[in-house]
């Protein structure tokens, strides 16, 4: 494996760390104050292509030390997608056979995508009724399901509640951005799905430097950014640790899909609706707090939301046929 | 605390387990998500398709009589049994099938309490993949109990004349009219909004974060104080398809023993289709 010349004997090499962190790109046009260096770390440059390579890795990993994969056991795992291609990817790479479950909002790119990864397939018509405390679990459910019900044949991982995911970004995430910022970062931006990301990350850095703003966005409720929850969602997710964030902000789910274009069309960025959600929730920092070091995650890019952007940017449908 | 009026309708999961193969004791499991059964149930348990094995696959109505015979004879059930029914989503299918089950007549019908979900997170339940293979039995069935079902003409009278109490247990966009069906639906209707005279309240009141019932005293509060439901009246329940109205349908007339309940099956999909039928926003 060398880092320089780029020259690896295995996938798994290319994986994000200190000796080879994802890159990280200042914002110039789209940066709303001349005092505040903005930056974007590009998860999708990770060799799966996003930020769940981390934790994917991670759990695989400890799964295989601790004896649970192997002789016909592989994994299952509920998904909103990025989690279960890089699981899948990464298990079938290593042999083992892979089920992801998905709700029926997970874009058709990312349901296809998984199944040319080599997972099995189940999609659960999830969400069905948008009230907390009841439904809305139907993936976690149907993934403990096998796990509990086949055990010889499948190991849960479970991204949810499984601790590796935030050990991930405290092993990974955190000290790349503060050897890349050298110790200068004063603000980090992140979105909430799993929480892995945010509490790895910000334990991490807060532990370096106990002022850092760690700044989370939320979408508004009854969103379409599928990898994220809304607060009325985040009772699933575990490893949510409030202590950690200094400011939850709440945005209307569409600006996603709009700044995500924008970083494309003015910065080059083939940013996710995530990531343009982050962006949002930066820009908005910035006009108040002006002066900074900022680091944006974008969890992944554009390509797996096609469909997506055309519902939510109607005017992208137009000209698309002779 | 006063405990339901009809406490032996609801069992734990607890009890479940206890009663796990005992003859005479038989569960069934029905979801709205179809795959769920095949990837694990309580072991001895069969499973019900609410799309294909509770449904008329030609008419657009409940299974008759003799399909339903066929149907619980077939999974070695008889009339004496004691079916205990569980499902997901709380359980909403699993009442719609309490409902059918009590609609033909059979005498000892009862929820699990918490349903799959619960089944599923208590560490010291089974599951399993195994199917069982029941022997049939001869089952007769009642007649279908008129008490308990709403049609369209009863309902466009309650409409008319506001003289039952009309409980939409849908989500608030639903019964405003924003949302026609909740997100990925695909049964739905030409128009949104509610039966006029309706009450919204929401199925999930029902229920307490673990998916268990609440508590008789909460429920006689939420439903009979707060929402004034009158029990002096008849009480009609709908919602999209008939399968969240049957779990308040059930809260309404077994935990909390209101006398006249019937549960429109025909709910949104019907009514909202329907050329000149009332409706408000
Ligand atoms: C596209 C996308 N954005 C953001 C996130 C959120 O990251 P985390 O789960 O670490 O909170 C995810 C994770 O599922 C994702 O897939």
């Amino acid at each position: 494996m060398n880092h320089q010349t780029r020259v690896y004997n295995s996938i798994f090499e290319m994986l994000p760390g200190e000796e080879n962190p994802s890159p990280l790109v200042r914002i110039n046009r789209m940066n709303p104050s001349p005092d505040f260096v903005l930056y974007a770390k590009l998860e999708w440059l990770n060799p799966f292509g996003s930020v769940k390579d981390r934790a994917a890795w991670e759990m695989l990993r400890d799964l295989e030390e601790r004896g649970e994969l192997g002789n016909g056991r592989g994994v299952v795992e509920p998904t909103s997608g990025n989690t279960g291609i890089s699981l899948a990817a990464m298990s079938r790479a290593r042999g083992y056979h892979m089920r992801a479950v998905v709700p029926n909002r997970v874009p058709l790119e990312k349901k296809v995508l998984l199944k040319i990864a080599g997972a099995d397939l189940d999609v659960v018509s999830d969400e069905l009724c948008p009230a907390p405390g009841a439904g809305g679990e139907g993936s976690i459910n149907l993934a403990k399901t096998y796990a509990k019900a086949q055990r010889h044949r499948y190991a849960l991982p479970n991204q949810y509640e499984n601790e590796m995911n935030v050990r991930a970004h405290y092993r990974t995430t955190g000290p790349e951005i503060w050897r890349q910022t050298e110790g200068r970062i004063t603000h980090l931006f992140v979105s909430l799905g799993t929480c892995g990301t945010v509490t790895g990350t910000s334990k991490f850095l807060r532990a370096k430097k106990p002022d850092i703003k760690v700044i989370a966005v939320q979408p508004s409720e009854g969103h379409d950014v599928p990898g994220l929850r809304n607060v009325s969602q985040l009772g699933v997710s575990k490893l949510f640790d409030p202590s950690l964030i200094d400011e939850i902000l709440e945005i209307d789910y569409k600006l996603a899909y709009r700044r995500a274009m924008e970083l494309f069309q003015n910065e080059g960025l083939r940013a996710g609706p995530s990531s343009g959600l982050i962006y949002e929730g930066a820009r908005r920092i910035i006009e108040r707090d002006k002066t900074g070091v900022g680091v944006m995650i974008f969890p992944d890019d554009i390509f797996k939301y096609t469909a997506n952007m055309v519902r939510h940017i109607p005017s992208l449908a137009e000209g698309l046929h002779a | 605390m006063t405990t339901y009026a009809n406490p032996d309708v609801l069992v734990e999961t607890d009890w479940v387990k206890a009663n796990l193969g005992k003859p005479g004791i038989k569960i069934v499991e029905v979801d709205v998500d179809t795959q769920a059964y095949d990837a694990g149930h309580i072991p001895g348990a069969i499973g019900f398709n609410w799309q294909t094995q509770l449904q008329d696959q030609i008419v657009r109505d409940i299974i008759g009589k003799e399909d339903f015979e066929k149907l619980v004879g077939g999974a070695g059930i008889s009339p004496q049994d004691t079916v205990i029914l569980y499902g997901d989503n709380n359980n909403w299918f699993a009442a719609y099938a309490f409902w059918l089950f009590k609609l033909y007549g059979h005498r000892d019908v009862r929820l699990m309490n918490g349903g799959r979900q619960k089944w599923l997170n208590e560490p010291d339940k089974e599951m399993t993949t195994e199917k069982p293979n029941p022997q049939p039995v001869p089952y007769v069935a009642q007649p279908p109990d008129p008490s308990l079902r709403a049609f369209v003409s009863e309902v466009l009278e309650v409409a008319r004349m506001r003289h039952k109490n009309l409980v939409d247990v849908r989500s608030p966009d639903e019964f405003t009219g924003k949302v026609i069906a909740p997100p990925g639906m695909t049964e739905t209707a030409q128009r949104g909004g509610h039966i006029p005279g309706a009450k919204n309240v929401p199925w999930n009141t029902a229920v307490n974060p673990d998916g268990t019932f609440k508590s008789a005293d909460e429920l006689r509060r939420i439903y009979l104080e707060q929402q004034a439901i009158d029990p002096a009246k008849e009480t009609i329940v709908y919602c999209r398809i008939g399968e969240r109205s049957s779990h308040t349908w059930f809260v309404l007339k077994y935990l909390l023993g209101l006398q006249n309940v019937k549960n429109y099956d025909g709910s949104w999909t019907e009514y909202g289709n329907l050329i000149a039928a009332p409706i408000e926003r």
